[in-house]
């Protein structure tokens, strides 16, 4: 007995160290190779994304976005070329077909698992970039196909990011940015970058999406004053470099400043839909929807609760009461509507 | 699509390629264009072709009394007046009839069924376990929850026919949203005071999914009816004779009022908690219809929150009832090495029990009346005289029992080691322990997840934990300093 339990206590501590598969070597032999893999998709992504954007990779510019050390870039892109991914040209590295192949899943997945969360989940904005950075490495081939099938084949991640398709090209960012703009010139939002992410914390405080429309009001070497949705903003010339955009010419200034958001209707008044912001998404886009707030409906304000929050609206003889949140979402005409 | 050489592929080609190029250019989802375009079209159709007679758009009577039912002014007191008046006709309009089938059901039925067992020989332990422990469980529990339940449920359903709750839902919207809830919870949780299982069979009101689930979770935290009794009589025994006697039934009110508010804290409280962790990434889209008001329909009101409501949540508690009563007389009658097995789990858990400022009675009390919260006290009492082995009280090992004058309650339960913390104490762990099995059960059917069942079953127990042991740490503090 006195014998017995330690060599019983050994054991037990042996098996749950050294068990196949769930033991606790085998564990940290997986999350290693796990971590091994991620680091070269990341290499591959970073690869495929300078290329598509017409910049040179370098062994600087590797080790710059995955933020390793020179050393370490160099061992990853000889891992890499061992293992047949990529090749070398002039000493600077290239894709080879097994490469491209998965590094344009990898930024498959990723835009698609973006998407997802954007449209069919409630997880904040600001964590759906982090999250796809994890999940991307995560999805299958197939699985990344099953989620592109549910979301109806979305063809632009959130951030106005064009999807690849499972075997095709993958796009560079689209056109111009922000700062090169022509003043007085309606233009529609079509990208928002998300990496930085501090820069692209900024942009998203400031409530900027794709999909909305703006016109710059005026340039300086040190600012870009402009206007959209509604609203006047400034940002840097170095935060608006982010902000990807791409002219409106069926559109007028005119036209653009004549809308405003309910939320700024007066008690009493009325007024017609011009449309949702792209800000609504998913479910809450389509409750909206459902409820009536379509282009071209009158809505007027009916009350405004004791607490002065939420506000009561009378559109199409119903009478629905919306939080000043999403009350921001509805784009309406600053004219008065006589009558329906 | 198969490829093939000829000319009419590769004109389809050419179309694929342009359909998509314009797809590229779209920006957004392109199925909500669609879906915007056909809203806009009906819309436009329906505007040429109906027409409605010329009358207001909304009739002048409704748009005042909005106007005086959400003002700044009155808003808020007749929403305050309205439910007091609510839980006033509530519970003192139950009273006779809950005296009077308590007679019918427990003084008479239960020696009457006795009676009948014995007069056809069964023997000791069948009548003990059917009569004894099944019957008067179920008896007790129809008997303390049928009356409240059949005066409240209507009175509520008449409320929300008329159009009144929608209103209190936009009065009160504010306040949830700090937490992350919706307006509506405000009614699932009043509908909690009544009953959490139907409160949270209620909750199918609110169509935001992660909404949905917080007024779930948190409507345990709404002081259920069949807890009610139990806070009266532990604050009027222990906390109301602290005080002279005049002032004795204010203490008591204020003590229960106290427990009641604190719920409602904790919902705020939980509710912002939860949708800041577990329930971070649900869906939530806010939107509240406010109908037009109507005359309620009367009769059909009553017939329908009779059958759906009261009828529906009785049913199930009997269901649970039954094997609870059960379980209940065999606890106290199933020796074990000359012990019962209550007198054994009693000793196991008295350390626990009375470090948290319980015992270990109270805690069997909990484990075996999870089917209703009406029969903790019987519990309680008929575990202490099994414990404590008083003779002349009670009605027998394993039979439920109440006292008719609170005095006698006060004197066993101090014979039974009860002191004031242990009287504050349960009032705080009868708020906060897990919902009944029906409530439990109908979380189960209405989220059809075994993950926020186990959510909304743990986190209050957990709460109830820590609460206790907190208030007899800061009790054991405090009493020791002086002295």
């Amino acid at each position: 007995m006195n014998h017995a339990l330690p060599v019983v206590a050994s054991l037990i501590a042996m098996a749950v160290v050294f068990w196949p598969r769930y033991g606790l070597w085998a564990r940290w032999q997986l999350a290693q190779e796990l971590a091994r893999r991620i680091r070269r998709e990341d290499a591959l992504k970073h690869l495929i994304k300078s290329e598509a954007n017409g910049r040179v990779a370098t062994l600087n510019s590797l080790a710059g976005a995955l933020q390793i050390s020179a050393a370490n870039a160099a061992s990853l892109l000889e891992e890499l070329e061992e293992r047949e991914l990529v090749t070398f040209e002039d000493g600077r590295p290239l894709l080879r077909p097994a490469g491209r192949a998965m590094a344009l899943h990898v930024v498959r997945a990723h835009r698609l698992w973006e998407s997802y969360l954007a449209e069919q989940t409630g997880v904040p904005e600001l964590e759906w970039h982090p999250r796809a950075e994890e999940r991307e490495h995560l999805l299958t081939p197939e699985e990344a196909d099953a989620l592109a099938a549910r979301l109806g084949h979305p063809t632009r991640d959130p951030h106005g990011d064009v999807i690849p398709p499972p075997h095709g090209d993958l796009e560079g960012d689209p056109g111009q940015s922000l700062n090169t703009a022509a003043p007085q010139t309606p233009v529609l939002i079509t990208h928002i970058e998300d990496e930085p992410d501090t820069v692209y914390r900024q942009l998203v405080a400031l409530g900027l999406r794709p999909g909305m429309r703006a016109f710059v009001i005026e340039k300086t070497p040190s600012r870009v004053r402009f206007w959209v949705d509604g609203n006047e903003q400034i940002l840097a010339p170095i935060l608006a470099q982010n902000v990807f955009v791409r002219p409106l010419p069926e559109f007028r200034t005119e036209d653009l400043v004549e809308e405003e958001f309910l939320s700024g209707l007066k008690p009493q008044a009325r007024t017609r839909v011009i449309g949702l912001s792209p800000a609504c998404r998913g479910q809450e886009r389509r409750r909206l929807l459902d409820l009536g707030f379509v282009p071209g409906t009158v809505v007027e304000v009916e009350m405004i609760s004791p607490a002065g929050d939420p506000t009561a609206y009378r559109v199409r003889g119903t009478i629905v009461a919306l939080r000043r949140e999403q009350a921001n979402l509805i784009r309406v005409s600053s004219k008065e509507a006589s009558d329906r | 699509m198969p490829p093939s050489p000829s000319q009419p592929a590769s004109q389809s080609d050419q179309i694929l390629a342009a359909a998509k190029q314009w797809r590229q250019q779209i920006p957004g989802d392109l199925h909500e264009h669609v879906v915007e375009a056909i809203y806009g079209q009906a819309a436009r159709i329906a505007e040429r072709s109906v027409s409605s007679p010329s009358q207001a758009a909304r009739p002048t009577f409704d748009r005042s009394l909005d106007h005086i039912l959400t003002s700044k002014l009155w808003g808020f007191p007749i929403m305050i007046l309205l439910f007091a008046v609510m839980f006033w006709i509530t519970i003192t309009g139950a009273n006779i009839p809950s005296a009077w089938l308590s007679w019918l059901l427990i003084d008479q039925g239960h020696s009457w069924l006795r009676g009948i067992f014995q007069s056809v020989g069964s023997p000791e332990w069948l009548t003990g376990f059917v009569v004894d422990g099944m019957y008067l469980a179920t008896a007790w529990v129809v008997s303390v929850m049928l009356p409240p339940m059949a005066i409240f449920f209507p009175l509520f359903t008449l409320l929300e026919d008329f159009g009144y709750l929608p209103r209190v839902a936009f009065n009160l919207d504010r306040l949830f949203k700090v937490s992350g809830g919706h307006g509506k919870q405000a009614m699932t949780t009043m509908m909690g005071f009544g009953c959490n299982a139907a409160g949270v069979v209620a909750t199918r009101i609110i169509d935001s999914p992660r909404e949905r689930l917080l007024a779930i979770i948190t409507n345990n935290f709404a002081l259920c009816n069949g807890r009610w009794p139990t806070q009266f009589l532990i604050a009027t025994v222990f906390l109301g004779s602290l005080v002279p006697a005049v002032l004795a039934g204010l203490v008591a009110a204020a003590a229960v009022t106290s427990v009641a508010m604190l719920g409602v804290l904790l919902t705020f409280l939980v509710s912002w908690g939860l949708s800041r962790t577990l329930l971070k990434g649900e869906v939530s889209t806010f939107s509240l219809e406010l109908p037009p008001y109507r005359p309620p329909r009367f009769w059909q009101t009553l017939y329908t929150s009779l059958i759906d409501r009261t009828l529906f949540v009785l049913w199930r508690a009997v269901v649970f009832a039954l094997p609870a009563g059960a379980v209940i007389w065999l606890v106290a009658n199933v020796y074990v090495g000359g012990e019962s097995l209550a007198e054994h789990f009693i000793r196991v858990a008295d350390p626990l029990g009375l470090f948290i400022g319980l015992n270990g009675v109270i805690l069997l009390a909990y484990v075996i009346a999870i089917p209703a919260n009406e029969i903790v006290i019987p519990t309680v009492l008929m575990l202490t005289v099994m414990t404590t082995g008083l003779q002349d009280v009670g009605a027998g090992t394993g039979v439920m029992f109440e006292l008719q004058s609170g005095d006698a309650v006060g004197q066993l339960l101090t014979a039974g080691g009860w002191t004031t913390l242990t009287a504050v104490n349960l009032m705080l762990f009868s708020l906060l322990h897990n919902p009944c099995s029906t409530t439990i059960y109908t979380i189960y059917r209405e989220t059809g997840s075994a993950k926020w069942t186990m959510v909304s079953t743990l986190l209050p127990l957990a709460l109830g934990f820590v609460v206790c042991a907190l208030t007899a740490w800061g009790w054991r503090l405090l009493s020791v300093a002086p002295g």
